[in-house]
């Protein structure tokens, strides 16, 4: 669908805005006394990307995001949205909307009215407000709900009008606050899809903070895993789940999450690998290119594994297959899991139903080692 | 379903315990309001002066009353009192409530000082403003001891003002209340919302003005009838006071209905501005029951 012409440019030089309509975060730090918040958070994206912020309760994203907003100052660092420093500049004037977790619509007015107070409070002509509010139902399908209160909404349509109300805005950056979290699973999936779609025809860079891995991944260009304030992986999805720069990331992305096998780093007949043990089975595995880990031979170190990338072993695939005894299945539909013992630690497996065997018996799993990766057990990043 | 499980000989104290218990209060109740209401209704239909005396006398009471000059001084005083009490305490109260709830230090403390007022009678309140604003004794001796000599305040014992010390007492007294149910609404008001409207561009007055104060209609309502009932009932507060005075001219209907029924022998009066006093609370209150009740129902 062709998108109609934006209103008449606010700022003389908008194009030239929109084009470096990037954000950037410069070593913000938050604190309140002694209580670190936020402990130097760097990121840098360009335009028309997707950046998440996630990572469980507590982590910071939400502060990060009020930083970013101009809700709250940062203590220290620099925000720069659009190519200029935004510190001293008040949230209206940022030019950025934002939809929020509880939606936040005004609650005595209807949603046309909703959609026009921003557009009043910067006297915008009653006319192109029209204008505005006709273009953005449209584009969210929501003509027919303009002249009723929110409280006669249920909560897809209130994200919806969050949504409308942040469009109208016509920002160069987006800021969406969990705003799936309050729907329920269904809808939360579609809409999740529509946001999709919505940045797709926009264009225009959005920042989504979530604590759901799932939306980070099918939404975001760039994701910022974030824990305790600090950023610990900053990436594309594929990236961030490929190569998890430590444990943490490792296992908050992903689901079920990755399986951490404890083992040692051994070399046998010139090739380096790891011995994993099972209730039925004990055999070495050789990592490819395992040379670069020549220095931590005899070291402990953790292996992980993506429950895809335990699979079942046929007969050929002799190299990295070891035969598990299966303690229990959780079939999901497309696959089935398969729990069992490695090292004496719980190991999920993501098989086809077809080949998942009932619990008590034996079946033989063959590992990806090209894909598997190693941590330090100590400093709980990953070994390069 | 659940009832018919239950053993039989629970049956009867089930239906009849609660009924019993209850009786009590619904008796006296019955006689102690509505009867005496009722009978109030009929002695303003009599001749009835220092003891009831059932004498018909029609509309007689209220033609008097009507034609007497302190009853209309009492209605006018009410009348001043319940809009500025109302409408001043509502100001100060919302005020207060929303410098309260801009997440300050100390706000227990706070929102206690200005709730204790609400936790004397009107009888302590009405003595210590009194005191207060006695000419020779609080305010205008403190200033005049202080040395500014031309300072008087003496709207006490001035019979064009003293209605207005009635005031003052009690919007002390109750705005610490209306602050408290405002800032219970304000607190139900999602923190995002003001997040969104400050993005919107919004300036704080104007939040407050088009969002916040639109969504607390309720407690506005709420806030409106308590007080408005208590402007009407007001009486111990102008007995400390003022007393009614000077002369009559700080009376209200609660106290001339209490002179006349009680001290002045004119008890077929009394009652007559009694049942004024009635129907001007029912004019009030039963449009809001009757809203209350649908709601209920519904």
């Amino acid at each position: 669908m062709a998108m109609p012409a934006l209103p008449a440019a606010r700022y003389p030089n908008s194009e030239l805005e929109k084009k470096m309509g990037a954000l950037a975060i410069k070593n913000v730090t938050k604190s309140f006394g002694d209580t670190h918040i936020l402990k130097g958070i760097d990121i840098e994206i360009d335009d028309g990307q997707f950046l998440i912020l996630v990572g469980p309760s507590g982590c910071g994203k939400s502060t990060l995001m009020n930083i970013i907003a101009g809700l709250e100052g940062p203590t220290t660092g620099e925000v720069h949205i659009g190519g200029r420093v935004v510190n001293n500049i008040s949230p209206k004037d940022r030019d950025i909307a934002m939809v929020f977790q509880s939606y936040a619509l005004y609650p005595t007015m209807n949603v046309r009215q909703n959609i026009a107070f921003g557009l009043e409070t910067r006297k915008v002509p009653k006319k192109e407000q029209d204008e505005v509010i006709q273009r953005v139902a449209k584009m969210l399908q929501m003509d027919h709900l303009l002249d009723r209160k929110p409280g006669q909404l249920s909560g897809g349509q209130r994200q919806r009008v969050a949504m409308g109300r942040a469009l109208a805005r016509d920002p160069i950056l987006f800021l969406f606050d969990e705003p799936l979290s309050n729907l329920d699973a269904k809808l939360r999936v579609e809409m999740r899809t529509e946001i999709k779609q919505l940045h797709q025809r926009l264009k225009t860079t959005m920042v989504y903070v979530t604590h759901d891995q799932i939306e980070a991944m099918t939404l975001g260009d760039r994701i910022a895993v974030m824990k305790d304030g600090i950023i610990q992986q900053f990436g594309s999805p594929q990236e961030i789940y490929e190569r998890p720069s430590n444990l943490f990331v490792a296992s908050f992305i992903g689901s079920p999450s990755m399986n951490f096998i404890d083992c040692h780093l051994a070399e046998q007949n010139g090739q380096i690998g790891v011995s994993l043990q099972t209730d039925s089975d004990a055999r070495f595995l050789p990592l490819p290119n395992g040379q670069r880990l020549a220095g931590r031979v005899g070291q402990e170190v953790i292996l992980g594994v993506r429950p895809e990338q335990l699979d079942v072993a046929h007969s050929d695939d002799n190299v990295a297959a070891i035969s598990i005894k299966v303690n229990l299945t959780e079939p999901t539909g497309p696959d089935t899991m398969i729990f069992t013992k490695i090292n004496g630690k719980e190991v999920v497996a993501r098989v086809h139903p077809r080949d998942a065997k009932g619990p008590g018996e034996t079946m033989r799993l063959a590992l990806d080692m090209s894909k598997v990766v190693l941590f330090d057990p100590k400093t709980e990043l990953r070994l390069e | 379903m659940i009832q018919s499980t239950r053993p039989a000989q629970y049956g009867f104290a089930e239906r009849w315990l609660p009924r019993l218990v209850l009786a009590p209060s619904f008796l006296l109740s019955l006689v102690f309001i509505y009867g005496f209401v009722v009978w109030n209704g009929y002695l303003s239909f009599t001749a009835s002066s220092l003891l009831p005396r059932y004498e018909w006398v029609g509309f007689h009471q209220y033609a008097r009353l009507f034609a007497n000059d302190r009853w209309w001084v009492a209605v006018f005083n009410l009348f001043k009192f319940g809009v500025l009490f109302i409408g001043i305490s509502m100001l100060v109260g919302i005020f207060l409530a929303i410098l309260l709830d801009q997440k300050i230090r100390f706000e227990g403390f706070i929102r206690t000082v200005y709730l204790y007022p609400m936790a004397l009678s009107f009888i302590v309140t009405g003595t210590a403003w009194k005191w207060m604003l006695n000419p020779g004794l609080g305010l205008e001796k403190l200033m005049h001891d202080w040395g500014w000599t031309s300072f008087t305040f003496d709207w006490l014992v001035n019979p064009d003002m003293s209605i207005y010390t009635v005031v003052i007492a009690a919007i002390w007294q109750s705005s610490g209340f209306v602050m408290a149910l405002f800032l219970a609404g304000l607190r139900g008001i999602d923190d995002s919302i003001i997040k969104a409207a400050q993005i919107d561009g919004a300036t704080l007055p104007r939040i407050y003005w088009k969002i916040i104060l639109p969504a607390m209609r309720p407690v506005f309502f709420s806030t409106l009838m308590i007080l408005a009932h208590i402007a009407i009932k007001s009486f111990d507060l102008v007995v400390a006071l003022t007393g009614g005075g000077p002369g009559f001219s700080s009376d209200v209907p609660a106290t001339y209905m209490y002179a006349m029924a009680f001290t002045r022998g004119e008890m077929g009066l009394g009652s007559a501005s009694a049942m004024m006093m009635l129907l001007s609370v029912s004019a009030v209150i039963v449009p809001y029951l009757y809203s209350e009740l649908r709601r209920g129902s519904r």
